[in-house]
């Protein structure tokens, strides 16, 4: 240990090249991961004629349909999303509001496929909601192609866009909010000097972030997309390669999705329109609005009520319909049985790796941003936002056709899934991780750097009792969303092998419905299981203890 | 002795620049004069080695310290308020200025006892900094500054907002420190603080 020149101890590994080493080094390699992936694409592959975009009737349609499910999708997604965030922020003591917001976090971290299963429990065929239309009107709908694509992305994307919208509109300063309200401002009064100011500042990144999950969607245009007329670039990837063996076509199409989504995401990082993405619980003085009486409050009741089934419905599905299957399975044992544990044994195997490895690389990127420095920050902003920029199937196309030659093991396929499903978490676990790493404020650090808090020390001593749980809760992200993922594993697993959603869509595909519902809610159940067993602990100390408010941070997930 | 020589400082997308010079002997305090924006806290940023100067030296013992980072500058500052670390107890708030890795022998957590009870905040060590009062946090602060021992304080504003009893015992407990050979760069609005504490002036 060394001493200062006026004899006060220095901490083990408070060198700059501590912390500036292994952050450059995760973030140059994911960098080189990435462009590896891309350039084996362009390079591995003999691409066909780039014309054959717009002169194949199929592709041209492939790309249409893409990026008119994701408008549609995202335009329908951001208006639920803000009328339900003004409703609840008109409506601060909404008897249901606790539980609409935990349904809200809910759905964001439901594998699709388990979602899926949900929703056609009660708007597909002989769904709930279904019967009951077609029973009292003359209204027919199917579920699949369009309908249902859109109806799942809205499912996923209008609570994210909803969290994300009334974080921004309880974050307009109390003594604004006292004066609209003593002003008896209303209607578009209120809305252009309260509601718009602060809506406007995450309204381009959240349409960016909700355009990119439904352009990129997998498990849901798999499932419901209900034939070629409904399939979108990532499913055309995916069966080029698994089905056609046409490694030229995918690469063609993965280069049309890594422009269009790494252009949005490019102009978002330049821009600066990506940071604060991540929905914090608010704590914000509630302040009664001049709109929020009368026949608004009844219909904003009316409107949180319907939202709260729109989520609601689903996940009882999932529960009514999984538990005589799960029920079965359980007393009958056999093949089933032994099914599902294998599944559950290989998915944790490739989660917690994945999870662990998003974390330990948001935690040494975000360390390098910590340094100071624009060009070291820029480097830790774009390191992280690249699995935003390169869609999973892109950066796995690429990868899968790099390594081809090589993967000749299944566990080989598998450790790649964990790395990609981590990759694919981080810039999530990394919003969760930001603001309580390296948010210290300046009369913290300056006085951490006086008494000579450094390195080591100043990761135990100021670090670590903020992060402990949000580093809980990131963990726990990160796993679940390997847990659930049904992309990647898809084009690197082998049947024969499958994890828990791949086991799930195998029966769904084979139509064991009821199996397929109890699997369903197994998965649910791990989820959930996952959740608690990385919170709870954190959740008895923070009891014990007194925790900074900063702690209270909550971030989303991506939708494999 | 501390000596300040035409020591420089602006501020980016500013004109003004400040310049300072002055010299503090072992036992002495100096006191900042001038009104708000006039460089007092820039001052003691300067000392502190929280700002870099464009130009000059500080000097302490002969020894040059400008490009020498906080942790190894031998000050401590007390600020008006935010002196302590809000998510840990007073005992390792103090602790972790007598060690950074709270590496404390039985002699120094004793010292830690001994010093709260003579603050007047005897048994306070398992307390966290949200359940003491504007003095009681001074008066831990301070104690954190007298133990960490090092030879010059910088005050910055550190008794506005105290009752009239804290202030007072905090002025002992500041004098008692000026007395043991300390040098205080104090900065203070309070003409009583500077007329009881400081042996000189500094017209800014």
């Amino acid at each position: 240990m060394r001493q200062s020149p006026f004899g006060a101890t220095q901490a083990p590994f408070s060198h700059p090249g501590w912390q500036i080493g292994p952050g450059l080094l995760i973030a140059a390699s994911l960098l080189a991961l990435t462009i590896a992936g891309v350039a084996a694409l362009l390079w591995q592959a003999h691409l066909p004629e780039v014309s054959e975009l717009w002169q194949n009737r199929y592709l041209s349609n492939v790309i249409q349909f893409t990026v008119w499910q994701a408008t549609l999708s995202t335009l329908l997604s951001l208006a639920l999303g803000l009328v339900i965030a003004l409703a609840l922020v008109r409506q601060p003591r909404f008897p249901g509001r606790n539980l609409l917001l935990r349904m809200m976090e809910l759905s964001l971290v439901l594998p699709t496929i388990v979602a899926v299963s949900g929703l056609v429990g009660v708007f597909g065929r002989h769904g709930w909601l279904t019967s009951v239309i077609e029973h009292w009107t003359t209204v027919r709908w199917n579920l699949y192609g369009l309908n249902g694509i859109v109806l799942a992305h809205v499912f996923f994307n209008a609570p994210l866009a909803g969290r994300i919208l009334l974080q921004a509109l309880e974050s307009v300063p109390a003594p604004r909010r006292r004066v609209a309200s003593q002003l008896g401002l209303t209607g578009w009064w209120l809305w252009r000097t309260l509601d718009w100011p602060a809506v406007r500042r995450v309204l381009p990144g959240i349409a960016a972030l909700v355009f990119t999950l439904c352009f990129t969607s997998f498990a849901i245009v798999m499932t419901l997309g209900g034939g070629p007329a409904s399939t979108t670039l990532e499913v055309a990837i995916y069966q080029s390669l698994r089905f056609e063996f046409d490694f030229g076509r995918a690469a063609l199409l993965a280069i049309v999705q890594l422009a269009i989504c790494g252009a949005i995401w490019l102009l978002m990082v330049r821009r600066g329109l990506s940071a604060n993405l991540s929905a914090q619980r608010s704590f914000s003085e509630s302040i009664l609005r001049p709109d929020s009486q009368g026949i608004t409050r009844f219909r904003d009741i009316v409107l949180l009520l319907c939202f709260t089934l729109f989520l609601l419905l689903p996940l009882a599905a999932i529960l009514f319909r999984g538990l005589p299957g799960l029920v079965t399975v359980a007393v009958d044992g056999g093949n089933p049985l032994a099914d599902l544990g294998h599944a559950t044994l290989r998915s944790f195997a490739i989660a917690l790796p994945a999870g662990a490895f998003s974390v330990l690389s948001a935690l040494l990127v975000l360390a390098l941003a910590g340094r100071g420095g624009s060009h070291l920050a820029r480097l830790s902003s774009v390191a992280t936002a690249v699995p935003l920029m390169v869609p999973p199937i892109v950066l796995g196309t690429g990868l899968f056709l790099l390594l081809r030659p090589s993967l000749g093991h299944s566990s080989q396929g598998l450790v790649l899934v964990a790395l990609i499903n981590g990759l694919m978490a981080l810039p999530f676990v990394t919003q969760l991780l930001k603001g309580p790493l390296t948010g210290l404020d300046q009369a913290t650090a300056q006085q951490a750097d006086q008494l000579g808090l450094l390195g080591w020390y100043r990761w135990r001593w100021l670090h670590w009792p903020r992060l402990k749980r949000p580093l809980a809760l990131a963990m726990a992200y990160g796993t679940g969303l390997s847990l659930g993922d049904f992309g990647v594993i898809a084009l690197f697993g082998t049947p024969g092998q499958p994890t828990v959603p791949v086991l799930l869509y195998q029966q769904l595909g084979s139509y064991r419905l009821e199996l397929a519902a109890g699997t369903a809610l197994w998965l649910v159940t791990l989820l959930l299981l996952v959740f608690a067993a990385f919170n709870l602990p954190g959740y008895r100390r923070k009891q014990r203890r007194h925790q900074p408010d900063a702690l209270k941070t909550l971030a989303e997930a991506r939708h494999a | 002795m501390l000596e300040v020589k035409d020591l420089t400082f602006r501020y980016p997308d500013t004109e003004t620049t400040w310049r300072f010079t002055f010299q503090v002997d072992h036992g002495q305090c100096i006191a900042l004069n001038g009104p708000s924006g006039s460089g007092k806290s820039t001052l003691l940023n300067l000392l502190a080695g929280f700002l870099t100067p464009e130009s000059g030296s500080i000097h302490w013992e002969g020894r040059l310290l400008n490009e020498l980072p906080p942790w190894d500058r031998p000050v401590t500052s007390l600020f008006q308020e935010h002196n302590l670390f809000e998510h840990l107890d007073v005992q390792t708030n103090i602790g972790l200025g007598m060690h950074p890795g709270l590496k404390l022998s039985a002699e120094q957590k004793q010292a830690i006892s001994r010093g709260l009870a003579s603050v007047g905040i005897a048994g306070f060590e398992s307390r966290m900094p949200g359940d003491l009062s504007g003095g009681q946090r001074q008066r831990v602060a301070l104690l954190r500054a007298l133990l960490r021992d090092q030879p010059i304080l910088l005050l910055d504003e550190p008794l506005t907002g105290l009752d009239a009893e804290a202030r007072t015992q905090l002025r002992s407990l500041l004098l008692r420190h000026k007395a043991a050979g300390k040098v205080l760069v104090l900065a203070s609005h309070d003409a009583e603080d500077r007329k009881i504490l400081a042996d000189k002036q500094l017209n800014l």
